[in-house]
């Protein structure tokens, strides 16, 4: 009996649309000196929360852990040829195919919030600017890759997905479904980077921005 | 015959990165462009680079100087995270101007931010020759 079950926890929800803030931010704040703090800023986000995801992927909640979506390349390939002929079983968690994209994207982030910061501290050659921006370049298209693909499951498997990275929840078995959403830990997570979004903002004009909001 | 070229070419593949162009060069290539572009085109001024270097452009808030500051052989400093930025002038930086895409990318980059377009082969070649023309 299908129902809807709760696959994704909090933290995993929350990592992932900070992650896609940081990385547009980063991404539109790339071409200016003006806005090069705000630029290294979401770097340094990006690094943080991909730091918690990696944690997270071996003591988070059932379908956020590695042990989940880390599968053989011949599972992959096998997906793959099962999509094509539409005859493709959904896993509840990331399918196959998806799951290389995260680990893509998680690897992607890391090398280019690396090699960010080391361009920052001007460490190494002059081809390490080229090697950000390549890097940088590479995860977006995966970023694209990652889109496609969630729409066109979506679209498969007559479910939305992008709901589902909102609302944690998807049709499945009642004893697929995770035990807790984790959400203290999520909130947690949240305060800790508004908090460095604040102090780090421009010179803390986040600050004085928060205090001229303040009532008092 | 044939492999000594393919080895040679293979030579020159590996070693181009390598080679360091000097400030002169530059300013010969510009020197070229420029008169493509405009007929007229009668040469650098280093005076003319100065004042272009340390002026605001079509109503922006920055200059070249906003960073690289008024003396281009000292540090410079960074206006919005206020990291030191190493010389312009290359008697004091002889690094500076030895990587051609390192200068277009960084060109295209800063024109950007200080005249909100990219800068003329002209203005490039005139802001070269005056930081070329500063001694240490």
């Amino acid at each position: 009996m299908s129902e809807r079950i709760r696959v994704w926890d909090l933290p995993t929800r929350f990592f992932h649309w900070l992650l896609v803030l940081s990385f547009a931010g980063a991404f539109f704040s790339a071409d200016s000196e003006r806005n090069r703090d705000l630029h290294v800023l979401f770097g340094y986000t990006i690094l943080g929360l991909i730091s918690f995801r990696l944690i997270w992927g071996f003591i988070g909640s059932r379908y956020a852990r590695f042990s989940s979506f880390v599968y053989y390349p011949k599972v992959v390939y096998l997906y793959l040829c099962q999509l094509i002929q539409n005859k493709a079983r959904h896993p509840v968690g990331h399918n196959p195919a998806g799951a290389v994209v995260i680990i893509l994207l998680l690897l992607l982030g890391i090398a280019s919030g690396l090699t960010g910061w080391a361009v920052y501290e001007d460490i190494g050659t002059d081809l390490l600017p080229e090697w950000h921006e390549l890097i940088s370049n590479a995860m977006l298209a995966v970023v694209c890759v990652h889109i496609t693909g969630v729409l066109v499951s979506s679209f498969l498997q007559g479910e939305n997905l992008i709901a589902t990275m909102i609302t944690g929840k998807k049709q499945g078995e009642a004893n697929q479904a995770i035990v807790s959403n984790v959400s203290s830990l999520a909130w947690l997570l949240l305060a800790i980077v508004i908090a460095l979004w604040l102090w780090a903002w421009p010179a803390t004009k986040g600050l004085v921005w928060l205090r001229q909001m303040l009532p008092w | 015959m044939k492999q000594i070229n393919i080895g040679f070419l293979m030579l020159m593949a590996i070693a181009q990165p390598t080679w360091a162009e000097q400030s002169q060069d530059f300013i010969k290539s510009y020197a070229i462009q420029a008169k493509q572009d405009n007929a007229a085109f009668l040469g650098f001024d280093s005076h003319r680079g100065e004042l272009f270097f340390k002026s605001k452009h079509e109503g922006g808030d920055w200059s070249c100087s906003s960073c690289h500051t008024e003396n281009p052989t000292l540090s410079g400093l960074h206006a919005v995270t206020k990291k030191e930025i190493e010389p312009m002038a290359p008697s004091v930086n002889p690094a500076r101007f030895t990587n051609s895409s390192k200068v277009e990318k960084w060109f295209k980059r800063n024109c950007k931010d200080v005249l909100s377009r990219e800068c003329t082969t002209q203005e490039k070649g005139e802001v070269i020759t005056y930081l070329m023309s500063l001694s240490r």
